[in-house]
């Protein structure tokens, strides 16, 4: 299967991605913000539709869009406990106003069913060299700016309250820490398509968690399975003519239950 | 204007409130108030339901606005105080309960850094002091999830405790123990305060457990703030 580009592409582009996907899907999922993550890539969805109505790429309105999306959510006044007592409200809302802009665009550019199949479930086997490059560079700023918050992000996430009054900008990191969600998603979508970028955030991630992992472990873990999830959905999507996004679905929610299921032995 | 009782005259060693109006949503917690006292040993902040003891610890670390006037613990303003001041709310966390406790108080080791840790060793044995010197290290390994309201207390003090404060300020640490529970918390504090001269102020309204121990009460009523040693 690697005698040809499109799968050569297929795989590189699978690779960038799940290395972002699981180290951005841990924090998100350490943050409790799962609605977020999956609200992301669909808001990504109708900026994709709306660059497609203006002749631009779909990746360029993805990242637009979601990054909009990611500034207003993280930008939300926090609560008593450093937590903002409206986000899921919030996120609701601006989904809801982004679907809604996202249909009118799909009207507006006559390619309606089509177009919103490829949005939604992803042209992984269509990833071209340009793409690459731009998943690539999407990939470092985000990793970049991960690494450089690093540690005030998992003190803000773990103890929000403590690491207010230590002094972490607890807002400003959260602010940041969006915008870097929103383009791993938009950069996600590209990949599994809208409906189902966030799987390969959340489940390995989730996996992860479930297994009570540190932070480095967690996220060497998480990263490994959004690895073997997006490669083994590219192998067996060859194999069976399945699409991919089914195979890293049906794999994540697997995964998440196999390490329910060993948690459960261990802990009897 | 409010009751002013000078209990030291070492402002640089204790709490100065200088004519602070704080506000709690609608309820008023200071009005004009003035206080000075010395913060050495533990002092316990007193007062009914509502009337603003968690307001005025989290105020005392810049986290809440005045209204008015000036809050000054050890001759420093909130925003620097906070850097000697170690802090733990009523409920100590609520997230990521399936992580290991030592990574939460890894976390706060060297939470207040940018970039990535070059260096990791330093932190977990700073981490291992925390947890040994609060008596959290047999469960250290555990998911805090699966650890007892006295446990997870532990747990949130060595995260208090990162950064090696002078002061500590803890938010109903007694809250939802159980009466042994409450009476280990009390002598893990009483063990802080001698063992590493760190003062503590403290609120609770489990004044049975904690008579004989503190040094001082801060009552907070109608506006005021009134000490009695």
């Amino acid at each position: 299967m690697f005698e040809f580009d499109f799968m050569r592409h297929a795989f590189m582009g699978a690779a960038v991605v799940s290395v972002l996907a699981g180290t951005v899907g841990w924090f998100l999922m350490l943050r409790r913000q799962a609605f977020a993550a999956h609200a992301l890539s669909h808001i990504g969805f109708s900026g994709a539709a709306g660059a497609v109505w203006l002749g631009f790429p779909p990746l360029s309105g993805m990242v637009v869009f979601s990054l909009m999306a990611g500034f207003v959510i993280g930008a939300e006044r926090e609560g008593e406990r450093g937590i903002p007592a409206q986000r899921d409200s919030t996120i609701g809302l601006v989904l809801a106003a982004s679907l809604g802009l996202g249909a009118w665009f799909l009207h507006m550019s006559n390619r309606g069913s089509s177009l919103a199949t490829t949005l939604l479930f992803g042209d992984v086997l269509g990833i071209d060299m340009p793409t690459l490059k731009a998943l690539c560079g999407v990939a470092v700023l985000c990793l970049g700016l991960l690494a450089f918050l690093g540690r005030r992000l998992l003190f803000a996430s773990l103890a929000p309250e403590v690491a207010r009054a230590r002094g972490v900008p607890a807002r400003l990191v959260s602010v940041v820490f969006m915008a870097v969600a929103a383009l791993a998603c938009a950069a996600c979508a590209e990949v599994a398509g809208a409906l189902l970028a966030f799987s390969l955030m959340i489940g390995p991630a989730a996996t992860a968690l479930k297994l009570g992992l540190g932070p480095l472990a967690g996220i060497a873990l998480s990263v490994g399975l959004a690895l073997a999830l997006s490669w083994g959905g590219l192998m067996l999507s060859w194999v069976t003519d399945a699409p991919v996004p089914f195979w890293i679905g049906l794999g994540a929610a697997l995964s998440y239950a196999l390490a329910d299921l060993w948690r459960r032995v261990r802990s009897r | 204007m409010a009751d002013t009782e000078k209990v030291c005259c070492q402002p640089e060693r204790g709490l100065v409130l200088r004519d602070v109006t704080l506000t709690a949503g609608s309820t008023c917690v200071l009005r004009d108030a003035s206080l000075t006292v010395l913060l050495s040993g533990m002092t316990l902040l007193s007062g009914r339901n509502g009337a603003g003891k968690s307001t005025l610890l989290r105020a005392m670390l810049g986290l809440v606005p005045l209204q008015e006037g000036e809050i000054l613990t050890h001759g420093l303003p909130p925003a620097q105080a906070r850097q000697h001041i170690g802090y733990m709310p009523q409920s100590v966390t609520d997230a990521a309960l399936l992580l290991p406790a030592v990574s939460h108080v890894r976390a706060a080791v060297d939470g207040l850094r940018w970039g990535l840790p070059l260096h990791l060793r330093p932190r977990r044995e700073e981490a291992d002091r925390l947890l040994a010197l609060t008596g959290a290290s047999a469960f250290a390994h555990r998911p805090l999830g699966l650890l007892s309201g006295g446990e997870r207390q532990r747990v949130g003090l060595a995260q208090a405790l990162a950064g090696n404060p002078d002061l500590l300020l803890l938010d109903e640490p007694l809250a939802a123990l159980d009466h042994a529970g409450q009476e280990q918390t009390v002598r893990l504090l009483e063990d802080l305060t001698d063992r590493l001269g760190i003062g503590i102020v403290l609120t609770s309204h489990e004044t049975e457990a904690l008579s004989g121990v503190v040094t001082r009460v801060v009552q907070l009523a109608d506006g005021g703030l009134h000490v009695r040693v």
